[in-house]
């Protein structure tokens, strides 16, 4: 087996659900050594969230939880208890990078601030992840996914193409978990540029990860136009300036993005009539009357399924692309040609097709080497055989439930 | 900028639009000296994207666009038609680290700068090849905008109100920011593998791949179950309530999250325990999802006599997650992103004084990283040909003349 471009970096994961998790995914996949610490008896809460085969809940089947953890150990531990933060200790002592996703004051409370471990590990790299940073005045402010969608101004930006009624509908987070994931990426940037920190000066650090900046970063071509043009988008239509708009079609919706594109497009739709008039020749003038402009390439796309304008736009190489559903995307073909979608067997939820790299290396190849972990799985490995612990002492923690 | 994470470290860049430049703007701002090569024959689109009143619309100086994506980065001119600004470029990836690029379309391959050639004459080379759905396969040479890519991995589909159709997601390039993040995330761990290896590598990195990551849960629910999802707006499979609701203000809102019934109690309670909250329609999680339209209406006649932040701050008072939904003007007044220092500002040749989004990352200390002026086109040719190639003065103005650096 070839080795992964982290291999040999040592990662302790103290974290719950995603930010965390996809963060820690990411350097695992690429051949970190990731411990996963879970409470004694639930464990980390993806493993409640689904989706479950046969729609039954079983905390070693849950699709989101078993996605987000290859190539993990899994180890329970009660960091509440005196001993339990022992043990949390022993751990730092072996690990190059923490993350962890907990309150602020929560961390503080079990002892576990940066200030209190790099005293154990000078050379410690922690990253924490929280909805609005370890400073300001939001510092111990709740958050989740919805909230750091609309504190970011993410939300308000979407739906892309405006509202028609404002008063009836409200901004909007973006699709499924974006924002964890975004904002567990960008846990994973920060710590990465760390480790080479580490690597060149030994020196460790603290990374604060606020999910609020994360996505406002996001927004950042919008932020620019509002504070040097005076530019803002409002809520209704008209906020798309030059491309990506979606039209209706035979058999649903197809996304076009026009910018440069417009000569291929027209030539596309066969040169109607209209798009020869001057106020749509000229791309000011149509930048101008893009609602007019867009229903007219309408009239047109109505007239075509979805398939038919996918194989038209590759024709032409105008971008353009039908709206998909996941069923689409996990039966595409050049995906398929890619070997993108991996097959996992998991010894309790089966074999079942995962996304897989999301970057290709060649001399160190992202891996799936094994999948998701039981919950504690690796307790004997690790409290044995890294830390040392006896066989009396792990029946004793065992019983105290502190691990 | 002692001591940055990527000191020492220069990358040739051939990145154009989004997602290219901003990778590259994370490891500039880190520390990395990254020379962007660009050309006046071809600009890159975004130089005269978002232009300030005032100026003129095709100064490709002042794209305000451009520059939230561009700074901490030097700028050359290369016409990569002539064959002395490809030798040109080779002999500058000589003493480079990493490549990258974002071309639709094998372009370098084209220019005799593929990760083959380079190899050859620098073998530690980390080649960094960015496009919508990858170098190989039937798609490879489709053009490909965040937009399309949401579409194609069925994000837009997902995108939307319950009951209402597919949407665009946001209005900023939300794939092209995964993109971004992946690439500058995959570079570093190619870097860390090359400082113990001494051996470089190339990475081919499909938007659509890093994006169908962010949509993992989807993907498993479709292999366990056929489950296609559905548009569930601001709502949440077990959270309720869970939303995004009116406040006082033209077009002010406030998204509420409760999690639980110890924090609806206390959400109860912050609002003043009015009688409705009594009925047995909301007394836990599940009644209260049956009856979620009409509970939405009910908090925002709360919510409706307040503003943002003053319903923000009630609830997180009080244990609930709460947040003023923002548009891009309120953001730059947000105590919280002040406080921080989240912006940050230059002084702009062309532009003027200018404020733009800062990295979420920061540097050790005080020193946020390295935020130098977005460059103007070529700013850095005397540098690059001059100090870092060793050409003099006559050859760069030959060179100029004949239109290789140009």
């Amino acid at each position: 087996m070839a080795k992964g471009a982290l291999s040999g970096l040592k990662v302790l994961e103290f974290s719950d659900f995603i930010s965390g998790s996809y963060c820690t995914k990411l350097m695992a996949d690429l051949g970190a050594d990731v411990i996963k610490i879970e409470k004694p008896g639930p464990g980390d809460s993806a493993r409640s969230w689904g989706p479950f085969p046969g729609d039954k809940p079983h905390p070693e089947k849950s699709g989101l939880f078993l996605f987000l953890n290859t190539n993990k150990s899994s180890i329970t531990l009660d960091v509440k208890s005196e001993p339990g933060r022992g043990v949390f200790n022993r751990l730092i002592e072996w690990a190059d990078v923490l993350i962890e996703n907990y309150p602020r004051r929560y961390m503080v409370k079990l002892g576990l601030s940066y200030h209190k471990l790099k005293k154990i590990k000078p050379s410690l790299i922690m990253t924490s992840i929280t909805p609005f940073g370890h400073t300001g005045p939001y510092k111990d402010f709740k958050g989740c996914d919805l909230i750091s969608s609309h504190t970011s101004s993410e939300a308000f930006g979407n739906p892309a193409e405006g509202v028609h009624d404002m008063e009836s509908y409200s901004p909007l987070k973006g699709p499924v978990h974006a924002a964890d994931f975004m904002t567990g990426l960008t846990a994973a940037a920060s710590t990465i540029s760390a480790v080479l920190s580490l690597q060149r000066y030994n020196s460790g650090r603290h990374i604060d990860i606020s999910a609020q900046e994360a996505l406002a970063s996001v927004t950042r071509q919008e932020l620019a136009f509002c504070l040097c043009e005076g530019l803002y988008p409002t809520r209704q239509m008209g906020r798309k300036r030059v491309g990506g708009f979606l039209y209706p079609c035979k058999d649903g919706y197809v996304c076009i993005w026009i910018g440069p594109h417009w000569q291929k497009l027209v030539t596309m739709m066969g040169n109607p009539d209209w798009t020869q008039a001057e106020l749509f020749k000229n791309p000011a003038t149509r930048a101008e009357h893009q609602d007019d402009c867009n229903k007219l390439i309408e009239l047109w796309t109505r007239e075509y399924t979805m398939a038919e304008i996918d194989r038209l736009g590759m024709e032409y190489d105008v971008p353009l692309a039908p709206v998909r559903t996941v069923k689409e995307l996990v039966n595409d073909e050049q995906l398929a040609y890619r070997s993108f979608f991996v097959e996992i067997d998991h010894p309790v939820a089966g074999r079942c097709k995962y996304p897989g790299a999301p970057y290709k290396l060649s001399g160190t190849p992202w891996e799936i080497k094994r999948p998701a972990p039981l919950l504690g799985e690796q307790n004997t490995e690790i409290y044995g055989r890294l830390l040392g612990y006896n066989r009396r002492e792990l029946a004793k923690m065992k019983q105290a439930g502190i691990i | 900028m002692q001591r940055l994470p990527l000191a020492g470290i220069r990358i040739m860049d051939f990145g154009q639009m989004w997602a290219g430049p901003h990778l590259t703007q994370w490891l500039a701002v880190m520390g990395a000296e990254v020379i962007k090569v660009e050309t006046r024959l071809r600009l890159d689109f975004m130089r005269m994207i978002g232009v300030p009143p005032g100026i003129e619309r095709d100064n490709f100086n002042a794209g305000t666009g451009f520059a939230s994506i561009n700074y901490g980065k030097k700028s050359i001119t290369l016409n990569m038609n002539q064959p002395m600004s490809r030798e040109l470029a080779r002999e500058l990836i000589k003493i480079c680290d990493v490549v990258t690029e974002n071309f639709s379309g094998h372009i370098l391959e084209r220019w005799g700068l593929g990760y083959e050639e380079l190899k050859k004459i620098k073998t530690d080379i980390i080649y960094y090849t960015g496009s919508g759905y990858g170098r190989n396969g039937p798609h490879q040479d489709r053009p490909a905008y965040a937009e399309i890519i949401e579409a194609y991995d069925g994000s837009t589909y997902l995108n939307g109100y319950p009951g209402g159709g597919p949407a665009t997601v946001g209005v900023s390039p939300w794939t092209d920011a995964t993109q971004a993040m992946h690439g500058a995330f995959a570079i570093m761990a190619a870097l860390y593998q090359r400082n113990r290896s001494g051996e470089g590598q190339y990475i081919d990195a499909a938007m659509i791949e890093g994006s169908a990551n962010f949509l993992g849960e989807m993907v498993m629910g479709y292999a366990m179950n056929g489950d296609l999802g559905e548009r569930m707006g601001n709502r949440h499979k077990t959270m309720v309530p869970h939303g995004c609701y009116r406040c006082k203000g033209n077009d002010e809102w406030v998204a509420i999250a409760v999690n639980g019934q110890a924090e609806w109690k206390a959400f109860v309670k912050t609002i003043g325990s009015p009688a409705w909250t009594q009925r047995k329609d909301f007394s836990n999680q599940a009644n209260r999802r049956q009856n979620q339209d009409e509970l939405d209406r009910l908090i925002e006649e709360w919510t409706r006599q307040r503003n943002q932040y003053e319903v923000m701050e009630l609830l997180q008072k009080a244990g609930v997650a709460a947040g003023a939904s923002l548009n891009v003007r309120d953001i730059v007044d947000d105590p919280q992103i002040k406080a921080r220092r989240f912006f940050v500002e230059m002084e702009h040749p062309v532009i003027g004084n200018i404020t733009l989004a800062g990295l979420p990352w920061r540097a050790k200390g005080r020193k946020k990283g390295n935020y130098s002026c977005p460059p103007l086109l070529g700013e850095h040719n005397d540098y690059v040909f001059g100090e870092l190639l060793g050409l003099s003065k006559e050859e760069i103005n030959r060179l100029k003349e004949e239109k290789v650096i140009y």
